[in-house]
């Protein structure tokens, strides 16, 4: 040993296991901002390269001012700087326990002669020292995870994303995620470094972090049980070690929520629905592309689905208990495939009955929003027939931003229609083709169709492969930041009992047994999880909401933010396993140790 | 009637050449109300034979009886419970739990028990160990003199048939030593307890009613606390003597 600095790897080997949560917030944090980073530079790469190819040259600005940059770009700064403070508050707290659990060393630095200045110097390199092997690791992690999505992205789902590279090495990936890296730990290991440097020499004769510490308020033993009472004081008497605490399981629920946003944005980017044709084949408007054309292609090679649509718009028409109703209504017809997949999208709102439209029958579906007036049971009169409202849509699929404007469109089905109308051929038929359908087996439909008619090939405009993509990536992203929540809140918990147990020793001398030794623990673990929750959904759903201002209703005008219950009781559950985890684990420790070993822990 | 009976207790810890054994083959016995103090060199096992004798750990082999019942036939819980009742803990570094004020502390055994605390006895205790104007302080705001009373009070409160105590005046000074011996002897005599306590000063063993000695493990039962100290100055005044 030449310095007294060499004992911080001497150090960092003993406590391997105390370590581990530490090095492991921050090569999440690290991995995080890397991955991010580089993914968004190997998107701007591509952009460029397809910019290039476009047009023959190209500006920054040009790119930044792209819808992608537009949206993408305030959103990756807000979850960057989300990421930054849940890894502050992460290491921080780990930091903060390791820090209490060791006041006894700390105070025998200073009794051997260690000042105050090199305690601080101490632990800064220690935690700096962390960044040693987390840094590269979250590096590693980070880059690796980029050419795997990059690699999906390029192979799997193609097309927009044929140019992207893939061995591609991020230097703004790189550097940011050593900065964040550095940064978080320098940041998060301040107010710990401050801590242990406090600690007076006597500590280590008393060995007892509790001791050096002075309480200033008595438990109120008369509010319940007595292990109760004495968790939950555990919990809300350290201050910041709640605050620390309080803040992982509410930032673990703010990220949860702010990136399942992104799931819901990505859905409205690219729609997903069943009935998306491969093929469409229009007429100017009018019902006139014949009937037997769609029976006839129904038959063809390589044909899955043929299914279509006939309007009649403006229908003199009146409508019960409705009074700004505008005179007119517009007559769609959908057959039973194109119906049946409107429930598959979850286009209907809650109470639609869709069963009662199918077949010649005297109902109807109807277009709406938030504004329309129209409800379930409201009944529309056109000519003699009348029609109830048996379902409504959430939005109008035929209008360009969604709305209806005040204007009620009926969706019946084709026999309705036909009843109704007296017209059977259609002005809009729609194919879907099978998997393994080739080129050839289109011409052949576009040549059974004629040239009277429009025909679009859409085939190429298929987003299933990337809005997969997509999902798949904004999960695995969940999954990192619930699991991460969950190891660091039963780490946080468990570091907590340990640097309690000498005092828990001492319970167990004189009287308490297992089962209360575990019920103190739970009341603690319960109490930071309430309080975490309740500030973590409080915050979290401000952020859903902002983002989702941001992302989607800002340009989707018929969307509307809604409750996430799913994505909340994910996470809430998570939250809870954590502490269920967190709970058993050193309860376990205790109740197994013999009751002298647990008491000269420390 | 004999209340703690030890046969035959050994404590090994470790295994094959890392072996040590604390305690060999220990046995004996002491009756109700009497006062014994153990003595002996520092890591000669004392501490660890009065772990056994209060279930705070487990014996490689023997047997402990107190009040008739062998107690590590008993399970976790029931031994908790047990220890609870009838053992009373006092340590050298009184180990009060922190965020509870004195009277808390006191009747902490009866909270874990669910049952209320008898109100009279409390202020009977509180009256006897000097601490009636300090019931609300924490124990963060009082001496160790003032603790380690707290702490006898806790051992005293739920009327154990056993007090087991660890160098419980080791952190005080002589005026808070002879204070606490002189209590916990009126309090066990008062309310017929059985005390059983480790020390390191010749003082206050030659106290106790007997005195027995850990040595490497071995017990030797020296007798009475006066005899003892008698003995030993006698054994001094002669080498003095011889000296001279």
């Amino acid at each position: 040993m030449k310095s007294y600095l060499d004992l911080i790897p001497i150090s960092a080997r003993v406590h391997r296991r105390q370590n581990r949560m530490t090095l492991l917030c921050i090569i999440f944090a690290v991995f995080m901002v890397t991955t991010i980073f580089s993914m968004a530079e190997m998107g701007i790469r591509m952009e460029r390269v397809r910019l290039l190819e476009k047009h023959g040259s190209l500006s920054v600005t040009e790119l930044l001012d792209s819808s992608m940059g537009q949206t993408v770009i305030p959103v990756a700064v807000l979850l960057f700087l989300l990421i930054l403070i849940a890894g502050v508050f992460m290491i921080s707290g780990s930091m903060n326990s390791l820090v209490v659990q060791r006041t006894r060393f700390f105070g025998m630095m200073r009794c051997i002669g260690m000042s105050k200045r090199q305690i601080l110097h101490f632990v800064r390199l220690e935690a700096l020292n962390w960044c040693r092997t987390a840094v590269p690791a979250g590096l590693l992690l980070g880059i690796l995870t980029t050419w795997g999505l990059c690699a999906v992205l390029r192979f799997l789902v193609g097309e927009e994303f044929s140019d992207i590279p893939l061995f591609g090495i991020s230097m703004t990936g790189i550097v940011s995620g050593i900065l964040v890296g550095v940064i978080t730990v320098l940041l998060a290991a301040n107010a710990p470094a401050r801590r242990a440097s406090r600690v007076s020499p006597i500590a280590a004769v008393s060995g007892n972090a509790e001791k050096g510490k002075r309480i200033c308020h008595a438990v109120h033993t008369g509010s319940g049980r007595i292990e109760t009472v004495l968790g939950v004081h555990h919990a809300v008497s350290a201050k910041k070690n709640l605050f620390l605490m309080t803040g992982s399981f509410a930032l673990s629920i703010i990220l949860f929520l702010s990136f399942s946003v992104i799931v819901e944005w990505v859905n409205y980017v690219m729609p997903q629905s069943a009935a998306a044709p491969d093929i469409n084949i229009t007429a100017d408007g009018s019902n006139v592309i014949p009937y037997d054309l769609a029976e006839d292609i129904r038959e063809m090679q390589g044909v899955k689905e043929v299914y279509g649509r006939r309007s009649s718009l403006d229908i003199p028409a009146s409508m019960n208990e409705v009074g700004d109703f505008s005179g007119t209504v517009d007559l769609i017809s959908y057959d039973d495939f194109d119906l049946r997949s409107l429930k598959k999208d979850g286009s209907l709102k809650r109470g639609s009955k869709l069963s009662k439209v199918y077949g010649d029958s005297h109902f109807a579906l109807a277009a709406s929003d938030e504004d329309s007036t129209w409800k379930i049971g409201d009944t529309v009169q056109i000519g003699e027939e009348m029609l109830t409202i048996a379902g409504l849509l959430k939005n109008d699929p035929f209008s360009s931003d969604g709305l209806t404007g005040g204007k009620l469109t009926l969706i019946t089905s084709g026999e309705t229609f036909v009843r109704l109308t007296g017209e059977k051929d259609y002005s809009l038929v729609m194919i879907q083709v099978t998997g393994n359908a080739t080129d050839a087996d289109v011409e052949a439909i576009q040549k059974a169709a004629g040239e009277t008619y429009s025909f679009q090939d859409r085939r190429d405009e298929r987003t299933t492969g990337t809005y997969m993509a997509f999902v798949f990536c904004v999960y695995v992203f969940l999954t990192i930041i619930a699991l991460v929540s969950v190891l660091n809140i039963a780490n946080s918990i468990s570091m907590s009992v340990s640097a309690r147990m000498k005092q828990y020793g001492a319970m167990r001398a004189v009287g308490m047994d297992g089962r209360q030794v575990t019920k103190m623990i739970a009341a603690e673990a319960f109490t930071y999880a309430l309080l975490g929750c309740a500030a973590g959904c409080i915050t979290g759903l401000w952020f859903n909401k902002l983002l989702y201002d941001i992302l989607i209703a800002g340009r989707f005008a018929y969307a509307v933010w809604r409750f996430p219950a799913a994505s909340l009781s994910v996470i809430l559950l998570a939250a809870l396993l954590a502490v269920a985890v967190a709970v058993y684990a050193p309860a376990k420790r205790i109740r197994n140790m013999v009751i002298t070993e647990v008491m000269n822990e420390l | 009637m004999d209340l703690l009976e030890v046969r035959n207790i050994s404590k090994t810890y470790g295994s094959g050449e890392a072996a040590v054994k604390a305690l060999k083959n220990v046995s004996f016995s002491v009756p109700k109300g009497e006062y014994v103090a153990i003595v002996g060199e520092s890591g000669s096992g004392k501490s660890t034979l009065l772990n056994m004798i209060g279930a705070l750990d487990t014996p490689t082999s023997g047997k402990v009886v107190i009040d008739g019942r062998d107690i590590f036939t008993m399970n976790d819980r029931k031994l908790t419970v047990f220890r609870r009742r009838n053992i009373g803990f006092i340590f050298q570094a009184f180990n009060l739990i922190p965020e509870l004020t004195v009277e808390q502390n006191i009747i902490f055994p009866v909270l874990l028990d669910y049952q209320k605390p008898d109100g009279k006895y409390l202020e009977e205790l509180l009256a006897v160990l000097n601490l009636k104007d300090r019931r609300d302080h924490l124990p963060g705001q009082l001496s160790g003199g003032q603790q380690q009373r707290v702490a006898i009070g806790r051992a005293l409160f739920t009327r154990p048939a056993l007090i087991l105590a660890d160098e419980p005046t080791g952190n005080l000074d002589t005026q808070n030593t002879s204070e606490v011996i002189t209590l916990l002897k009126e309090t066990s005599r008062k309310y017929e307890q059985t005390i059983i306590m480790i020390t390191h000063s010749r003082r206050v063993a030659q106290t106790a009613d007997r005195v027995l000695q850990v040595s490497d493990g071995i017990l030797t039962d020296f007798g009475r606390g006066q005899d003892v100290h008698e003995a030993s100055a006698l054994q001094k005044s002669g080498q003095k003597g011889e000296q001279e």
